[in-house]
Parts: C-alpha cells; structure tokens; sequence
C-alpha cells in the first residue's frame, strides 16, 4: 500500500455527514462504525465502536460527556491543530456525531492554550448548528495535560494528573459521569463513515528530525516508515534512527525502513502508535544522550501522582546521564533493564507504562553506542559532552 | 458503584462500614473471592485491600486510609489478579464475585522492594542514628550535637550527663564507635563526637556546682556500696546518687579514677581535669569516697551488708596483666604493664629511661599507653604484634600517632621466648606470623611460618597481651562466683548469684574500653534502684535485654552539602619528646559549634511509627543503590515549623497525597495541593506558605494520617487554650470543626480542653475566671513540677524577638 492515500482528513468535506447521521438509527450508525474498524487515533488504538457501546451501556438517564481531545500533548506533533485549521468542520461534525451516539447532553473540545488558530477555526465552525453543546476548553499546557484521565482532571479544574483506571471514562469520567473521550482524529473519521462507509485506512503523522520538509502528512494505515519518510521528502541526509511515537516512542535503527505503521506492527517493533510522530534522527547523534535528553523531558512532565513515573524516569536519566559522562559500569544494563520492567508493570497510566520502551528499543538496536559508552568510555560520535561528576552508588549501612 | 463514586455519594447510599472486628451487618449480600488460593468473603464493591486486610493479609501500602478515597499513588498494594495482564492496586479496585488475587509472590515482593528503594532515594531523612545506636551508652547525639550548635552548652553537656556523667574524661579516651559509623561519612568525612562532648565537658568542669541532667532525687534512706572508683563505679555511684540513695564508694588506691587514673597515662588523659570531673559525683547529696580500702584485703561483702548497705556494685577493673607463657618471662626486664602505668603515673621510678631499647608485645590500648609513655621516658620503643595493623584494637589514630611520635611497628610476629643476656633480658625471639582463617571473634588467625624466628634486641620488654580482674579473695566470699576467664558471672540486670551484689565494668566482662565500663555502670544503677525498690529482676533483665537490642538501620539517601570536618588542633610531635603534656588541646567555642553543626541530625521523631520504615525494613531495605550522584538528583527542603500544632518537614514527603484528600475531604480545609511540576513536585500549601497562613483548623488530622513523619503534630505547650469570652459569640464552629471531639457543646456551651492532662471540663465559674487566666503562668503538671526537659528536637520556630 503507497503511503499517500485519498486525505480522507486533511481535505474531506462533511456536508450532510450530521443530517445523515440524524437519519440514522442508532444501531445502524454503530454498526457502520464497526465496519469501518476505526481504532482510537490518541495512540492506544482502541476500538472506537468498543468505547461508544461502553459509554451507551453506562447510560441511566443522567448526563453524559463527550471530550473531543485535540490537546497534541507532543509538542513534535501538531496533528489536531492541524487538523482543525484545515478541516475544523469534519472534526465538529464528528464531535455532533458521537454526542449523538452516546446520547451526550454536553460536548467539549479540548485544546492546547498555544493552539491558537485551531482555536479560531473551531470558533468558526461552531458557528453552523451542530444540535449538541460544544465548549471549548483550554488545556494547561505540557505533556501530562494530553492524557485522557488527567484531561478530565483539568475540565474538573484539577491539577492534570492521571487517574487509575479502571473505572474507564466510559463508566465515570467526567464528574464520575459517563464520558466518551476521543481524539479528535478519531472523532473526525465519523462524519466519511457515515457519508459514505469510509474505511479508516489513514492517519495523521507528523514527520520530524532530518528530512526535506517536515510536516504533519495523513498516510495509509500500515505504510512503511521509509514511505513516510520519502513523503517528507526523504531524509535529508544520513539516518541512524527513526523515532516513532513520541516522547515515550522507542528509537528504531535507520535500516529499519519495513517497519509498518500500524498499532499493532509498532507495538511488536517494541515501540507504539503513541503521538504518531516520525522522527528522523540524523547519522552522528548518540543514542545513549539521546535516551537521556528523552527521560530528562519525561522526568520533568510527569505527573507526579505515581512512585515508578515521578522517581523512576528521574533515575533512569541520571542512569543514562552517567553513563554517557564516562561514569557508565556494565551493570547498568542489568540495572535499566531491571528498572525498565519496574515501570512498566507498577506504572499508573500510559506514560510511564510506555516509557520503558525508550530503553528496551535504544538498548537491543543500538547496543553498540552503550557498549562504546560504557567500555571505552568514549562517545560513539564524539558529541558527547559529561554532564555529571557522581554516579549513583550503593551505599552499605555503616 | 466503584469506589471513587463511593465518596461522592450521600452517606446513606455507600457502602455499609465492616466493624473494626471483621464482621459484615447481617442482611449485607456478600461474595467469595480468592486470596492467595485462601477463599475470603467479601462484599461485592468494596477495596480488595480492605477485603484483604479483614482476612488478615497484610497487604503493603502507605497512601491508603480508609476515609479517603483511594488514590493509587504509592503503588504498594499492587496484586495480581486472574484476567488483568498488569498488577493492579487492591485500595483502588472494587472487589467482584470470583476474583483470584495473588497479593504475595516473588515477582510482587521485587517489584515493591524496588518501588520502596525509589521512594527512599527521594526521601532526604533519616531513621536513626547509627552513632547513637553504636555507643556502648546510647547518647542522645545528635541532640547535644543540635544543643551545641545552637550554643547550648551546658544543656549540651546535660544531655549527655543523662547516660555518660564524665564527658570530658570520654571525649579524650574514648575509642569512638559512634564515630566509625557516623552517616556524615558517607557525605564525606565522620563528625568529632568525642571531641564534642569533650568541650562542653570542659566547659562545664569550669561552673562551681557541675550540672545535673535532672535534679537528685529526695533522699530514700538506703545506702550503697560502691567498689572501685574506677569509670564503671564511679558511673553507677552518680546515677545512684541522683536516685537519691546514699553511696559510699571504697577503692583500693588512695585516689578516685581507678584504671583511669593509674593506666592512662598523663599525655592522653590530664589527671588535674579528671579529679574535676569525677568530683561532680561528690557534689551530690549523701555520697563520700574511702580511699585505701581494698575488697578482700580490708573487708568483705559480708561486713558492708553487716554494716547496714542495702546493695553493693563491683566495679573492681581488670588489674592483672595477662602472662605470654613463654620461656625466660621471669627474668629482670620484663615488667607488667598495668603495674609500669601506674608506677610512671604515681610519680615512682620506672626502669625505663634515655637509650634503652624497649619491646613491647601487643596491639591494644594498653599497648600503645605503654609504648608511648616509655617513648616520652626517651626510649627506643618497638611494638610487636602477631596480625596486621588492621586488626589491632587499639583505635587507628593511636596507632598513627604512635608511629609518627617515632615509635616502630612489627606486624605477624608472636615472640617465642625471652632472650637471656647477663642475667637479665637481652632481647625477645620472635616467629613470623601469616593470617589463616578467621576465627570466632571473626579476625583472621595467626598461623606461624616454620624457621622464620627473629630476635629484637632491648633492655625492657613488656608484654601487654591484655588483662584479667584479680578475684583470687573469692574463696573467701560467699554466693558469687567467677567464670573461667576470671570474671564475676552476674545476670542480665548485673546482680550476681547473691541478692543485692551487683558486678560491672572491667570485672565482670573482662578488659574492656571505658565507655563500655560506664554503659555498665549506668545499666547497675538503674537495676540496683528497681532492686532497692523491691522488683522482680528478672524482669528488669528482661527490660534491659530488649532496651539494648541493636535495632535494624535503613540506609536512606541522604543528601548534604559537603562540610569538612574541624580539626582537633593536636600538640605537634616534636613537643610530644620527653614530655607527658596533653596531645589533645580541645576545641575552641567555635570550632566545637561548628563541627557540632555538621551533623546530619538523621534522626526522625516518627521512628516506631513510620510505615515507610516498617515496609523498607519488611521488605529487607538496608541499603540503596541510589546514593551520592548530583545534588539534583535529591530534594532539600526548607523546614516549615512555623505552625503552632503541627510541623512539616517536607523532605520526608513521598506524596503519598493522604494529607491532600484528609484535609479536602474529611476537615473541608483543602490546605494542601500538590505542587511543582514532573520530579519536583511536593505536597505542600499553595505557594508553599506557611501551614498559619491557610485555612489551617489545627486539627491534626493530616499529621494523624501521614504515613511518615513529614507532618507531625507538636508537642504541646499549652494545657488549655485561651479563650476570649467577650469575642466569642457561641456559634460552636470550633465544635463543629473538631475532628477529635476536644471541644463539646452543652445547652450553656462549655469549652472542654485539651484532656491531655487530666483536666477536662472547664465549669462555668472556671469559665468565668478563664478571662483572667494568664497562658504565661507556670501550671502544676500532675503534682509535681520537674522542669521540662528542653525541646530540642525537631527543632522549634525561630522564636520573636530570639
């Protein structure tokens, strides 16, 4: 399949999309989701018609939200600001869809504060009767803001910080009610679907790092990321990396170009879907820094509500610090791994579940830049510069 | 209804409360779940946890309460549960019918451990403190170390007085094992404890009447006899004294000190100071000292009851010195140790002087005394020791100095026999000695290497292989006995077979340091005072033996800018020739204050109650590997002890947020949030002002829920609150809001106060009178007005106008 396919997203019309769906029984709307096998576009990838159904199931005459999640948390991928400057009508009629679905007495768009022409293009849009209340809600900014617990948090005026889950916001979300929280791109598929039984066959990506021109593309679900890549342009210059899914993404090497893009192909590469984006990470940069700049960021937007997020990616920076400052012991590998499956298994959400995936990818595709690291205490490029004097140590009780 | 709902539901639609005894209200419909394969009856809704917790497992977690709503910060309680392809928290998930749940198993017992190794690398606090813990006397050190710092010196040596009434005499012959362990070590170099307590013993040598760490008890009209004036006697006689009984304390030299006196020499320890502080023990009440008198010689145990004393202490030291039991030790030259001390410290002659070669055997204190008083005589002095410098018992600084004071060192040589040279000795043989496998007291053993003999020339030689106390008059005595090692068998409370005798010190554990001899001594006084009050000592036994159990210690991450240690300033070597002046010239008031302010003060009021401690302790957390990388790696935060009730000390935090839903949910104060971004945030007020400035009710109830000692309450120093009875207007907010029921209404609304006390209920006439009531003036606490000891710890609100 060629990467670029029929922009169902970027330049698709909905015209009719919320007349149409009005006409619809509910069950037939349903059923046209399922066939189109929407999955979640906010990373995990989970059945959309699954999260309509839970929330319809839920249902008990009080009311029921919907959160249309445009927030892009992943400062490296601006898809549903891009999104809505380009086609805010389809993601609203989207939205008015979906509250229909669920039954939603209230709908809210939540944004990034910086997001300001996505903000104008929405105000537009909502301009046409969409039968549903829509309000805008700005978001606080950062990383934590984008997750889906932690967003209904923010809409509750809360500090945004994950929730355990379950109970999922199908069942109590938003003020413990029944809540559908969707991605915009998610969203954005209904109105295709009820047009004109669209499949959901492409996705918004955002190429990054060293290629000819950098951008948010909307390719074919399952394209090769050397597809992606040549429709940025191809890279512009030597590769020794593509970084896929974001701050939490794991790091494939360049050869890897068969990887397709798809949730579940990403996940078996040891990476996901996550903020779709790929990022082409140039010949002569060092993995190990590289690792340590991204828990660095990690440790910084973490939320703080969990001991494996808040400590965790603290210590596997400081970890990957000393060892790319010449302080690195060949138990550190052991020990990362060691702290990799702490965080992934007692994590509270996705963020620091999905974390450990830096180390696991960085640590089986580029051994060769730990190894070079740790052993010659040198750096496999020559960049690296020692930020760190101490390393952790074992201290023995006196 | 999931347990979030719960919380949100008026009281009447959640779930019924299971009694504190387990039971479930009958008509409750229940469920079976399965714990560990243990079948568990549950109601369908509520926390696995609390489930669990009824069935008597005992499921880690340090954010849970159950008036709250679960948060699922801590992740401790994580269980596997049959259908969920991650751990999940048991406070957090309703129980359903069915489940099967592993809340024990190795993968979760790692897991956990490792989250705990986290939460105590951002945990900049300690437990306890080794140095306290490791000293024979348990001294409050960081306490008189805080005292000092603050330059509270005579509280400071009070403090130490409570366990060690001769601080100045310890701080120069201590061998310091508070210091060995001191956690300011593992930042860089240890604290000078010693040396510190040292000062303000000094210090307080100079008042006319020395302190006392409580007043001396009123006079109980028994008597005790005390024998041996040496530190363990004359450490039972003062704690005695305080108790308020009589003491006599008999010694068979003319002068107080025992072993102190007559076997340290003069340059380590100044025998003017001594008798100055040992002389505090007679400024006490009914205590009088009899010199010249010597158990076995002049009397027996038999004529002090006969003579009216309820209870005698043995604190007889260890006079004889051990003999090597090799050829030739007889002869002329070979001169006892503890008998050449004592000689050279009375002033008599020695046969040690300018020129001769001196050998002397041996690798502890005695040793050394001996070798470096026969160096001032001016001799040319030789140790020789049969393992490595390692394992030598004197302390290493001894052993340092020794060497650069010009004295040689021979390591693994064990002398074979006394070399005879015109009709005296001429010089000592000695055999190679290589370490073997160690041996029960874990030192490596000497093992000799065949044909590998060696002769050392000298006039002297002085074997100071250790010593033995000198019990040959206890055929004489009746009902005690000695070991074979010649030492008085006593019981754990120190009594001997023979009600009323107690031994301690030196003779009934063998030669040991000083500062064991007055742990001993301390540890007499107080079972001689439950002995003369009649108890049962096998139970005091018992109460000493769980007093002294080493405790297990957590090693946190501690974090402290790096501050070297102050240096003892020492008399420099080239004086030390020929001359028995004092190498220990002791601090100056600033030097001891800022060397004092170094310490960690990792010390933590909450020990024994913390849970992070119980769970690091269960889960076998002694050491972490997260220690000494950069300092933003690690928090440190400011103290806020600026709130009336309750202290906060930030540091300790671990976000657990109990205090963030206790006081938003429960008190309706909403005081506390969580701040900062990603691994800096902290619970803590907005703005991170002080707790006084919010909507603080001074409840406690954050202080009661946390599980560390990150908010504690203060103790308090009111007995009753002030009340202004002209502004109040009786609208019982402080009724209302009280979550301890302190405060009561009653159709004329009285004000309970603080029961603590044993006063209740003001009446209405007190009520009345309680407008004159002056907070300032001082209130009997229950009869009897002993001064309150100095809060110290943790440390007070910088106080007006101070």
């Amino acid at each position: 399949m060629p990467a670029s396919a029929a922009a169902r997203l970027l330049d698709g019309h909905a015209s009719g999309a919320l007349a149409r769906a009005r006409d619809l029984p509910i069950d037939e709307l349903l059923e046209l989701i399922e066939k189109s096998n929407l999955r979640g576009r906010g990373g995990a990838g989970f059945p959309f018609v699954e999260k309509v159904r839970a929330v319809r199931r839920n249902a008990d005459g009080e009311p029921i939200y919907l959160v249309a999640n445009a927030y892009d948390a992943d400062p490296g991928s601006p898809l549903a600001r891009t999104l809505l400057t380009r086609n805010a009508e389809t993601v609203l009629a989207g939205v008015a869809i979906a509250a229909r679905a669920i039954g939603a007495t209230q709908a809210y768009l939540y944004l990034h504060p910086e997001a300001v022409e996505a903000r104008a293009a929405a105000e537009r849009a909502l301009a046409q009767d969409l039968e549903v209340d829509i309000e805008i809600a700005l978001g606080p900014g950062g990383f934590m803001g984008g997750e889906e617990s932690a967003l209904l948090a923010v809409l509750e005026s809360r500090r945004a910080m994950a929730r355990q889950r379950p109970p999922y916001p199908a069942s109590q979300g938003l003020r413990m009610r029944p809540t559908l929280v969707a991605s915009a791109e998610t969203l954005a598929w209904l109105p295709p679907i009820v047009l004109e039984q669209a499949r959901a066959a492409t996705k918004l990506v955002s190429v990054t790092g060293s290629v000819v021109r950098p951008g948010v593309y909307e390719v074919a679900l399952g394209s090769q990321l050397g597809e992606i890549l040549a429709e940025a342009g191809g890279a512009s210059g030597k590769l020794k990396g593509i970084h896929v899914g974001g701050p939490t993404g794991g790091i494939l090497a360049a050869a890897r170009t068969d990887t397709r893009f798809d949730f579940d192909d990403l996940r078996v590469a040891g990476t996901h879907m996550g903020s779709a984006q790929v990022r082409a990470i140039p010949a002569g940069t060092c993995i190990v820094n590289e690792a340590a700049t991204l828990f660095a960021y990690l440790a910084k937007e973490s939320c703080a509500i969990c001991v494996p997020c808040r400590v965790g990616t603290k210590r596997v920076q400081a970890i990957l610090e000393s060892t790319y400052s010449g302080l690195g012991r060949d138990t550190d590998l052991a020990w990362l791994d060691e702290l990799g499956t702490h965080m992934e298994r007692f994590s509270l959400c996705g963020f620091g579940i999905t974390a450990p995936s830096i180390l696991r990818t960085t640590m089986r595709e580029f051994a060769d830049d730990y190894r070079i690291h740790i052993q010659e205490k040198r750096c496999p490029e020559r960049i690296c510069k020692p930020v760190r004097s101490r390393r952790y140590e074992t201290m023995v009780q006196p | 209804m999931s347990l979030l709902e719960r919380y949100t539901q008026p009281a009447e639609s959640q779930l019924p409360t299971v009694s504190h005894m387990g039971e479930i209200p009958s008509g409750q419909p229940t469920c079976t779940i399965w714990i560990d394969g243990k079948e568990v009856t549950a109601i369908p809704g509520e926390a696995i946890l609390r489930a669990a917790q009824r069935a008597g497992f005992d499921v880690p977690t340090l954010c849970d309460d159950e008036k709250l709503a679960p948060a699922a910060a801590c992740r401790m309680c994580l269980v596997e549960i049959e259908g969920y392809h991650r751990p999940m928290p048991s406070c957090h998930l309703p129980v359903e019918p069915g489940m099967k749940i592993t809340q024990a198993s190795d993968s979760l017992f790692k897991l956990r451990k490792q989250n705990l190794e986290y939460i105590l690398s951002d945990h900049n606090a300690y437990c306890m403190p080794p140095c306290q813990v490791a000293c024979p006397t348990h001294i409050d050190i960081p306490g008189y170390l805080q005292l000092m710092s603050n330059g509270q010196h005579v509280e400071a040596a009070r403090l130490v007085k409570e366990v060690l009434p001769f601080p100045y005499m310890l701080g120069l012959v201590c061998p310091k094992p508070c210091q060995e362990v001191c956690r300011r070590g593992l930042v860089e170099e240890e604290i000078a404890i010693c040396q510190c307590h040292g000062y303000t013993g000094e210090l307080v040598m100079e008042m006319e009447t020395a302190p006392t760490p409580f007043p001396q008890l009123p006079a109980t009209g028994r008597r005790v006899a005390v024998i041996g004036a040496g530190p363990a006697g004359m450490t039972a006689a003062y704690y005695t004294a305080l108790k308020g009984h009589a003491v006599t304390v008999f010694d068979m030299m003319e002068k107080q000190g025992g072993i102190a006196r007559y076997g340290i020499p003069e340059y380590r320890l100044p025998k003017v100071k001594l008798d100055k502080e040992l002389n505090s023990v007679w400024q006490l009440r009914d205590t009088e000292f009899k010199g010249g008198m010597m158990l076995g010689r002049d009397f027996l145990i038999d004529d002090l009851f006969t003579q009216g004393y309820d209870a005698i202490f043995l604190g007889l030291g260890a006079w004889r010195s051990n003999e090597l039991r090799i050829p030739g030790e007889d002869l002329p030259g070979v001169i006892e140790a503890i008998n050449y001390l004592r000689m050279n410290s009375e002033g008599n002659p020695v046969p040690v002087g300018k020129g001769q070669k001196v050998v002397v055997m041996g690798g502890g204190f005695t040793t050394f005394d001996c070798a470096r008083t026969s160096r001032r005589l001016g001799a040319d002095v030789t140790v020789v020791y049969r393992r490595s410098r390692k394992e030598m018992g004197a302390h290493y600084s001894e052993v340092d100095d020794a060497e650069h004071e010009g004295i040689r060192l021979e390591f693994f040589a064990s002398p074979v026999r006394i070399v005879e040279k015109n009709g005296r000795v001429g010089g000592v043989e000695f055999q190679r000695m290589a370490l073997g496998e160690p041996d029960a007291s874990g030192r490596r053993r000497p093992v000799p290497i065949e044909g590998s003999n060696f002769v050392i020339e000298c006039d002297t030689a002085i074997p100071a292989i250790g010593q033995v106390p000198n019990l040959d008059f206890f055929e004489r005595e009746q009902g005690v006995r000695k070991s074979k090692r010649e030492t008085i068998i006593t019981n754990g409370a120190l009594m001997t077979d023979r009600p009323g005798v107690f031994a301690g010190g030196d003779a009934q554990m063998g030669a040991r340091t000083v500062i064991e001899c007055v742990a001993q001594g301390k540890l007499a006084a107080k079972a001689i005072d439950r002995y003369l009050a009649g108890d049962d000592m096998a139970r005091v036994a018992e109460e000493i033996a769980e007093e002294e159990a080493v405790p297990e210690l957590i090693d946190i991450v501690p974090y402290k800018p790096e501050e070297p240690q102050v240096r003892m300033p020492m008399l420099p070597f080239k004086e030390r020739e020929m001359s028995f002046q004092v190498i220990e010239n002791g601090y100056d008031k600033a030097g001891a204050e800022k060397e004092a302010a170094r310490c960690l003060q990792c010390v933590c009021p909450d020990v024994g109650r913390c849970h992070l401690q119980r769970l690091s302790l269960e889960h076998g957390l002694t050491d972490n590997r997260f220690h000494r990388a950069e300092p933003v790696d690690y928090h440190d935060y400011e103290y806020d002890f600026s709130h009336d009730f309750i202290l906060r000390d930030l540091n300790k935090c671990i976000n657990c947020t109990q205090c963030v839903r206790i006081c938003r949910d429960v008190i309706g104060a909403n005081c506390y949030g969580l701040m900062g971004s990603g691994y800096d945030s902290i619970v803590t007020t907005p703005w991170n002002v002080s707790l006084s400035y919010t909507d603080c009710v001074s409840c406690g109830a954050c202080a009661e829920t946390c599980p560390t000692g990150a908010l504690m309450m203060r103790e308090r120093d009111l007995q009753t609150y002030e009340l202004d009875i002209v502004r109040c207007i009786y609208c019982g907010d402080c009724v209302e809001v009280c979550p301890h029921g302190a405060l009561g209404e009653t159709p004329n609304f009285e004000m309970s106060t603080y029961a603590r006390f044993g006063r209740t209920v003001l009446a209405k006439e007190e009520l009345a009178v309680a407008r004159t009531w002056k907070p300032s003036e001082e209130i009997p606490l229950d009869g009897h007005n002993a001064p309150r000891p100095p809060e110290i710890r943790p440390p007070g609100p910088p106080r007006w106008g101070a």
